[in-house]
């Protein structure tokens, strides 16, 4: 491959920016359509009642947990892989970073809003926010609920801070190529940047800081998210292993998100040259090792929980293995590890086919482990007179499949407002040395960008 | 002493009739779901008679439980509640403040007794049947988790009269609605704090259990299981 | 969630409509005068009585102020009246003690009813069309006399028929005296579940033609040959209240149940042993019984007495009924036969008793006398602890049956005019090879005084809807239950929500108009009246402690809901004598390798004989064993399921020789291998929103067998077969069966 210029990195980068084509109307179009019928959905289920979804008792709560527990598992594939890499200092996950934290920043948004449409009565959310009211109560701050509250809405803010300081350059880069009403836009997201070394020494100082600052605030918020379930007496979900267990399964669904996202970018981006097949043999060696941590983790509960042979939890454990939910188990398993295995395990098989395939189950199955968390152990708690059933209704469906396509819709809209391959960062790779290094021991042989 | 609200129920004498189910229905404005949502298992009984068949014909036994909110004293719902709607009163009881659920569900999925109901829909009374009900209980919106209270009305009520009569309440005086129309006479209320109350000489007995206890939740009512005719004691 | 409350100050017709807001219908409706006075939240509690089985408890009834709609003169508006808010038993009553079954509970919902007739109705359509025209209370009234003296004039004998359900006190007094004017059978009493058969079999063996008192709380041994008396059969709750106490209200003593049937019922589950027998051998399993405790000298025969004695062989120790000789027909094993005798012998007091379907079988007189024969033998008759009778009732004169009634009606044997109705749904609930409906079709003229449209009071020409209970005049004497002497009486526990008028008023008031003899005859201008003579006698009869006088009296008993005497009284026995009987065995109908299967219909413990089935906590509360909610089933034992590749809640059809149905499939443990159970109560055609279209009815498919000996349908003694028909919908509240799971078994 010949190498590109600065230049040409630029044109091929900024590209996607401009000009919309019929084929991106369409699917905007059929993705937008099916987000609004599921804000029509969710806006009946205000209007009549939770009935309409699936929910009962003793499952009551279902695919809208479900979905909660996904995108913010899935939200850790930016912050965390990108933090991560950033502090490892892996020179190849240059043009990996942007991609990552903008799932993360659409994937946990997403998740943060499936609170509210859970909620019994969601015009009254506002009574989880700490204010002085007038009922003289403040929130319970023992109620996991709480903790997600505080740690969904932390690690909003991290990860939007996270992905808007490394977009300023490349704001910068649009804003010096721009004209009329875009040049005014893109000057305000610039924030003024000139790329003086005083600014790159403070933007570097600061990435680094929200890279370490992050990790912690992305564990915890995981590991909080699965203490909804572990904090409460059911059957096979008070288990210790939760945290760490919720935790590598967010990074793994996240690697695999990354991983599609970036295949279907280099795809209709034409970012060939620049997602190349070394980045996705990488991520696919990483999501390897959470594939395996994954089978190891459940391994081990499962492990534990037949050796132990209590009543109530093997009811549950039976249910998932043998009996009703023992096809959507089986389905987890394959996709999470049976198939993925060999596809990133065997080298010939890890190229960027391969390992999207792998990711794309790895998605369905990370969706159906949230699933078979939540409902079989619901469905058979202590006393077997209250044993029950759940079946979503299109409600339900409806707002899954929106969200989903919200994903996408939000993904398509980024990559026309911001470059998804950060410029200046995949720039500075290419340098023998830290751009900002250079600039700072000759300030004035600064080459123009 | 504050008072510590508790039940027995004798289930030597319960025969599963389920007038207690009827009566709380009557007493505590629970509607009706009907077909389509009893066939969603969204039907609310408050209390609840289980029913468990051990054996093979001709050696079949039946086990009949009542099962209503045990008021534990260590409720795993009310920690997980975020809004306080579900905490302990200062005389034992599980309140459910319904003005302050958002409905998270998540103090039912604590529950191990599987008690507390949730309305789906707002309740529907067809005309007239609305006449029926009880002025001295909230009726529940949709999106609000409900549960057994003990009659708590009942006992405000009874308080108050003893209050303003300047005198204690005596044993026995207040009695939830189950309890008041149980025909064998299954069921006891009082003060668990009254080492004197009939409530307090049953759940000595050494007959007395609690109903999932080992999960250390603490609950309130002391079951007493059905005897046999050659080991039986006097209670 | 709407506040409506504030929108109520204003009380003006028509200005209220000008009121903005949430645009509801109330405030624009106007305020009528309040009859009463009465103080917001302050509950008063008035007595009562329970009319919905024949057990007669005695209620309490919350009495709170509130708002209805209703209409007054035509117009609908808010009126501010006390409502019944809830009901409890009434600690005083002998009866019930304070305690009420889940069926009293749910008395609320037929005063409240949203189906409920609320005014005169005349037919217009077709029979049965269910179109009626509204009409008042005067043209209604009119239309009744005038048919009434038509036939009067006319002077044909039988020419008025009067079908009710089984009726005690002042009503009954009134509809027989009233029938007899009109030189008519007396009226006609239907209930699906009556208790003629026992009380046939009380006369003959003890010379009280009544039900038993089942004085349990006081016995150690109860030995219940198939009878539900803890849940549907008799009088439940004094039944349960004596059970609680013969099982821990006796310090250091507990009683041993032991219940005889072939389905496990909400009272068999209770059982200390249950045994399962052959349907129609409860006789002879007692007998077997008996012949134990005579052979091992634990009782003489002569201790039996008269009872004994009818039965044939009973001097001689019953040599036919030794246990090895009777356990196969019996289906119990000699081993238990004899241990159960011993146990009960050795106990004192120890009862037998008999009820539903041991009583139900073509040889159900046999049964019961052999049960009979058994609790003399025991030496508990008369004695606490053992069967006792009722003192205040005297034994009924024999009510004519509507089986033949029905049969010579249709055949045209009889002609019949006039048909009168009150609480009695025979089309529903008698067999439809006795022809009710064809027998209605052929009377001119039929006016019913329910309260609702069901399949029977459709076909009537002329609707004059009685009050709700909690809106009437009460009276009862409970006719078991107590030792004591029981008279209830309660006046109106509230104002009539609706346009309705007491069906005993409403017939005075039609003899009234009549005139003739009737003056002589039925003298009250109303049923409060009637009521109050029937008081008057009674303190002329007994006397009083407290009462100076016949109206203090009477004032008292309406405070109190009835008189009832302080001790336990006996009623002197009619003994006559009687030939012995020989064992007879059942007989089914349908051939039995035709039709393997024994049907056994059985009381649903919420919709009792279906005339329950309108009320929505009926429906929605779980069966105690089945736990299925607004629907119906059909019990089968799992082998039998099996054999026929029936899985739960597959739809079944089962056919008779007299019919078919079709209900889902509930696999049970607790019912004999060779019996399929089915609940009476659903399969309501026409009987408001909530019973209508759902399920199927039993009693549709039986054959129309009787009792020997009895007028009686012998419910129990029809054969079926079943085959499975594709997938049923069973709507169960509890999520399994049994405590532990079966997935469990793979270790």
């Amino acid at each position: 491959m010949t190498a590109k210029t600065p230049e040409q990195i630029t044109n091929d980068l900024l590209r996607p920016l401009s000009g919309i084509s019929a084929r991106y109307v369409f699917w905007a179009a059929l993705l937008a359509g099916i987000a609004v019928a599921a804000l029509c959905a969710f806006l009946y289920q205000v209007y009549s009642g939770l009935g309409v979804s699936g929910l009962r008792s003793p499952v009551f709560w279902g695919f809208y947990i479900t979905n909660f527990v996904f995108w913010i598992g899935l939200s850790h594939a930016g912050t965390l892989i990108s933090a991560i890499l950033r502090l490892a200092n892996a020179t190849w996950r240059r043009p990996v970073t942007r991609c990552a934290e903008v799932i993360t920043v659409f994937a946990l948004s997403i998740g943060a809003t499936f609170p509210i449409i859970h909620l019994g009565r969601p015009w009254l959310a506002f009574f989880l926010f700490p204010y002085p009211s007038e009922r003289g109560l403040w929130p319970n701050i023992r109620s996991p609920l709480l903790w997600d509250f505080f740690a969904i809405n932390t690690y909003l803010i991290s990860s939007v801070t996270f992905l808007l300081l490394p977009m300023v350059p490349d704001f910068a880069l649009v804003r010096d190529r721009a004209a009329g009403w875009k040049k005014k836009i893109y000057s305000a997201l610039a924030l003024g940047w000139t790329g003086t070394p005083k600014q790159w020494h403070r933007l570097e100082t600061a990435m680094h800081i929200m890279a370490i600052a992050v990790i912690p605030v992305a564990v915890s918020v995981h590991s909080i998210v699965s203490w909804d379930f572990a904090m409460a007496p059911v059957p096979m979900w008070h288990s210790t292993i939760f945290a760490p267990y919720f935790v590598a399964g967010a990074i793994f669904s996240g690697i695999a998100a990354l991983i599609l996202a970036m295949a279907l970018l280099r795809k209709l981006l034409h970012l060939e040259e620049y997602l190349l097949p070394i980045h996705f043999e990488n991520l696919g060696k990483l999501l390897l090792v959470m594939s395996l941590l994954w089978f190891y983790f459940v391994f081990a509960e499962r492990l534990t929980t037949w050796y132990g042979n209590e009543p109530s939890e093997m009811a549950v454990f039976w249910v998932t293995q043998h009996g009703s939910y023992a096809p959507l188990f089986w389905a987890m398993v394959s996709c999470n590890f049976l198939i993925p295995f060999p596809l990133l395990a065997i080298k010939k098989l890890r190229t960027i086919t391969g390992t999207a395939i792998a990711s794309f189950t790895v998605v369905i199955g990370m969706w159906l482990e949230r699933f078979l968390i939540i409902v079989p152990s619901l469905s058979h708690k202590y006393l077997p007179y209250r044993w029950g059933t759940y079946r979503p209704t299109w409600v339900e469906i409806t707002i899954t499949a929106g969200t989903f396509c919200t994903m996408v819709l939000l993904y398509m809209i980024f990559s026309k407002i911001v470059p998804v391959i950060s410029v200046w960062e995949l720039k500075a790779g290419r340098h023998e040395e830290p751009h900002a290094l250079r600039l700072a021991r000759q300030p004035d042989q600064v080459e123009a960008d | 002493m504050a008072h510590q609200w508790g039940m027995a129920i004798d289930l030597d004498r319960c025969n599963g009739c389920e007038a207690c189910v009827v009566a709380c229905h009557a007493e505590n404005n629970i509607s009706t779901v009907g077909e389509e949502q009893a066939a969603l298992s969204r039907a609310k009984h408050w209390i609840r008679v289980e029913r468990y068949y051990e054996g093979e014909f001709p050696d079949v036994r039946v086990k009949f439980t009542p099962v209503l909110c045990q008021q534990c004293d260590a409720a795993p719902c009310e920690p997980v509640c975020p809004t306080f709607a579900s905490y302990h009163t200062s005389e034992g009881l599980n309140g459910q403040v319904y003005n302050r659920c958002i409905g998270t569900r998540y103090c039912a999925n604590a529950c191990p007794y599987v008690v507390r109901y949730f309305n789906f829909y707002n309740p529907i009374w067809e005309k007239p049947l609305q006449l029926q009900l009880n002025p001295d209980v909230s009726v529940r919106e949709e999106g609000v988790m409900e549960k057994c209270t003990f009659c708590v009305q009942r006992i405000k009520a009874r308080e108050i009269q003893a209050a303003a009569e300047k005198r204690e309440l005596r044993d026995g005086e207040i009695q939830p609605a189950c309890v008041q129309s149980c025909p064998t006479r299954a069921m006891v209320f009082g003060d668990l704090g009254d080492p004197e109350s009939e409530v307090s000489r049953l759940a000595r007995s050494s007959r007395a259990t609690k109903l999932l206890g080992e999960l250390g939740t603490r609950p309130k009512v002391n079951y007493l299981p059905r005897d046999s005719w050659h080991d039986s004691e006097n209670a | 969630m709407e506040r409506r409350d504030f929108l109520k100050i204003s009380a003006v017709a028509g200005a209220t409509a000008a009121l903005e807001g949430c645009g509801n219908p109330d405030h624009q409706l106007i305020r009528f005068v309040p009859e009463e006075d009465l103080i917001p939240g302050i509950a008063t509690w008035k007595p009562s009585i329970c009319t919905l089985c024949p057990a007669g408890c005695g209620l309490l009834v919350r009495v709170m102020a509130g708002e209805a709609e209703v209409v007054r003169n035509g117009q609908l508006g808010l009126l501010k009246m006390g409502l019944a808010k809830k009901l409890e038993g009434n600690p005083a009553h002998p009866i019930n003690q304070g305690k009420l079954c889940p069926r009293g509970q749910a008395g609320l919902q037929v005063t409240y009813h949203p189906d409920r007739i609320k005014g005169p109705l005349v037919r217009t359509g077709r029979r049965g069309s269910g179109q009626f025209r509204e009409v008042g209370w005067d043209e209604a009234t009119k239309q009744l006399v005038q048919k009434l003296s038509e036939l009067k004039a006319s002077k044909q004998e039988g020419g008025l028929a009067f079908v009710t359900a089984p009726l005690r006190g002042q009503r009954k007094t009134i509809i027989d005296t009233f029938v007899a004017s009109f030189k008519g059978l007396t009226s006609i009493e239907f209930a699906f579940f009556d208790d003629s058969v026992i009380r046939a079999a009380n006369a003959a063996s003890f010379g009280h033609a009544l039900p038993p008192t089942v004085d349990i709380g006081t016995s150690n041994y109860v030995i219940s040959f198939g009878a539900d008396f803890l849940g549907t059969w008799n009088s439940p709750v004094a039944q349960s209240l004596g059970f609680g106490h013969m099982r821990k209200g006796r310090p250091g003593q507990r009683g041993k149940f032991v219940q005889f049937e072939q389905r496990i019922s909400q009272t068999g589950a209770s059982a200390d042993e249950w045994i399962p027998v052959e349907p129609g051998a409860e006789g002879m399993l007692a007998l077997s019984l008996a012949h134990v405790i005579i052979a091992e000298n634990k009782q003489l025969a002569t201790a039996a007495g008269h009872a004994g004695s009818l039965i044939e062989g009973w001097s001689l120790g019953l040599p036919d009924y030794a246990p090895e000789k009777v356990a196969a027909q019996v289906g119990v094993k000699p081993e238990t036969i004899a241990r159960i005798a011993r146990e009960a012998a050795a106990q004192d007091p120890a009862v037998a008793l008999i009820g539903d379907a041991a009583v139900a079988h073509t040889n159900g007189l046999f049964n019961a006398l052999a049960v009979n024969a058994l609790s003399a033998l025991l030496g508990s008759v008369g004695k606490p602890g053992g069967i006792l009778f009722a003192s205040g009732s005297s034994a009924k004169p024999p009510a004519a049956s509507l089986q033949s009634w029905a049969s010579e009606v249709s055949s045209g044997a009889t002609a019949v005019d006039v048909l009168l109705l009150y609480n009695a749904n025979p089309v529903f609930a008698a067999p439809a090879e006795w022809g009710v409906q064809r027998a209605l079709e052929k009377v001119p003229f039929i006016a019913s005084f329910g309260s609702f449209i069901d399949e029977t009071s459709a076909l009537a020409d002329l609707i004059l809807p009685d009050h709700s209970p909690l809106e009437s005049w009460l009276e009862d004497t409970p006719v078991s239950g107590s030792a004591k002497t029981v008279v209830s009486v309660a006046p109106p526990a509230m104002n009539p929500l609706h346009n309705t008028r007491a069906m005993a008023d409403v017939l005075l008031d039609a003899a009234h108009q009549l005139g003739g003899d009737f003056a002589k005859t039925l003298p009250w201008k109303t049923y409060e009246e009637a009521i109050q003579a029937s008081f008057a006698a009674l303190y002329k009869e007994k006397g009083s402690k407290t009462a100076k006088d016949a109206d203090e009296f009477w004032k008292k008993a309406q405070e109190q809901g009835g008189w009832w005497s302080t001790e336990p009284s006996q009623v002197a026995a009619v003994i006559s004598a009687g030939t012995a009987v020989k064992n007879s065995a059942p007989q089914f109908s349908g051939d039995s390798s035709q039709y393997p299967y024994h049907f056994l219909p059985f009381a649903s413990q919420l919709l009792y004989d279906g005339s329950l089935a309108h009320l929505p906590w009926m429906q929605e509360v779980p069966d105690p064993l089945s736990t299925a909610m607004w629907g119906t089933w059909v019990e089968i034992n799992p082998r039998t399921a099996e054999k026929l590749m029936i899985q739960q809640g597959d739809l079944v059809e089962v056919v008779s020789p007299n019919g078919k149905l079709r209900a889902p499939a509930l696999v049970s443990p607790g019912i004999a291998p060779d019996v399929i159970a089915m609940p009476v109560g659903q399969g309501h055609q026409n009987f408001t929103r909530y019973a209508t279209g759902r399920g199927a009815n039993p009693i549709s498919i039986l054959a129309p067998a009787n009792v020997e000996g009895t007028g009686s349908l012998a419910w129990a003694a029809t054969r079926v077969k079943l085959s499975r028909v594709g997938r049923g919908k069973l709507i169960l509240f509890g999520g399994s069966l049994s405590e532990s799971s079966p997935e469990l078994k793979h270790r």
